[in-house]
């Protein structure tokens, strides 16, 4: 069903909204997680662990989850379709890896977390290059889905050409 | 992605660009790194149980053992 107009313009509003706001929440880690890895400071590297996993929670998550969904909306209510161009797909595939990415890692955050509340832990045990890993991967393939929606490299799929065809 | 498709319609299929070839080769590399660090890393695979002392089954590590992985030098074996 493509939208009317005002709602189309409206959903992407939500969209960019959404997926701008999850490369700043991503960026907003990858700060945090240099912070844990840098800081002379024991109780500001414990301090940035421990934030980390409410935090990714609050924010991280429901903004991919956001970003998807209002994805979805915009492809399925424009003619640009889910599976018609590669760049939609491609887009799609990369929220999708992001989001399991993300879920998977939460276990990781909770385990962090665990290690800096523990006062008998070292703060040199505490401290973790992951975090900061994870969030410099994170933001690069944001970054490509952002590039990706901006310039809408040419291509359809075969499916995206046959349907081109069908209509009268 | 509101816009109508900007593209002209040839009227025929003009095959797979090479850009989309390009990405699906890198995207197909990292899916497979993902999956291979996802499944032979060790106890947990690719999770906290990574941090874990081998037979670990739930305890906290020993810190001789978990400042191995969480040290910067210890980069290698904390990411994917």
């Amino acid at each position: 069903m493509i939208m009317p107009p005002r709602l189309r313009k409206f959903a992407l509003t939500a969209h960019v909204t959404c997926s701008v706001g999850w490369v700043g929440a991503v960026i907003a880690f990858l700060a945090l997680a240099v912070i844990g890895l840098t800081s002379p400071d024991a109780q500001t590297v414990r301090g940035a662990y421990l934030v980390m996993e409410p935090a990714a929670w609050f924010v991280l998550v429901p903004l991919a989850f956001a970003s998807l969904l209002t994805g979805l909306v915009q492809a399925l209510g424009t003619t640009w379709g889910l599976f018609r161009h590669y760049w939609v797909v491609f887009k799609l595939l990369l929220t999708v890896f992001a989001t399991i990415v993300l879920l998977t890692y939460m276990e990781t955050f909770r385990f962090m977390a665990g290690m800096a509340a523990d006062p008998s832990a070292d703060v040199g045990v505490v401290r973790s290059a992951s975090p900061a890993l994870h969030a410099a991967l994170a933001l690069l393939l944001l970054l490509v889905a952002t590039v990706l929606a901006v310039y809408k490299p040419r291509g359809m799929t075969r499916y995206g050409w046959r349907k081109q065809h069908e209509r009268p | 992605m509101a816009d109508p498709p900007p593209y002209p319609d040839t009227g025929d299929y003009g095959g797979t660009p090479r850009w989309v070839k390009v990405f699906g080769i890198i995207a197909l590399v990292v899916v497979l790194l993902f999956v291979i660090l996802m499944f032979t890393r060790g106890p947990g695979g690719h999770g906290p149980g990574r941090h874990r002392q081998s037979g670990d089954t739930g305890a906290q590590a020993p810190l001789s053992s978990a400042t191995e992985d969480h040290t910067p030098s210890g980069l290698g074996h904390d990411g994917h």
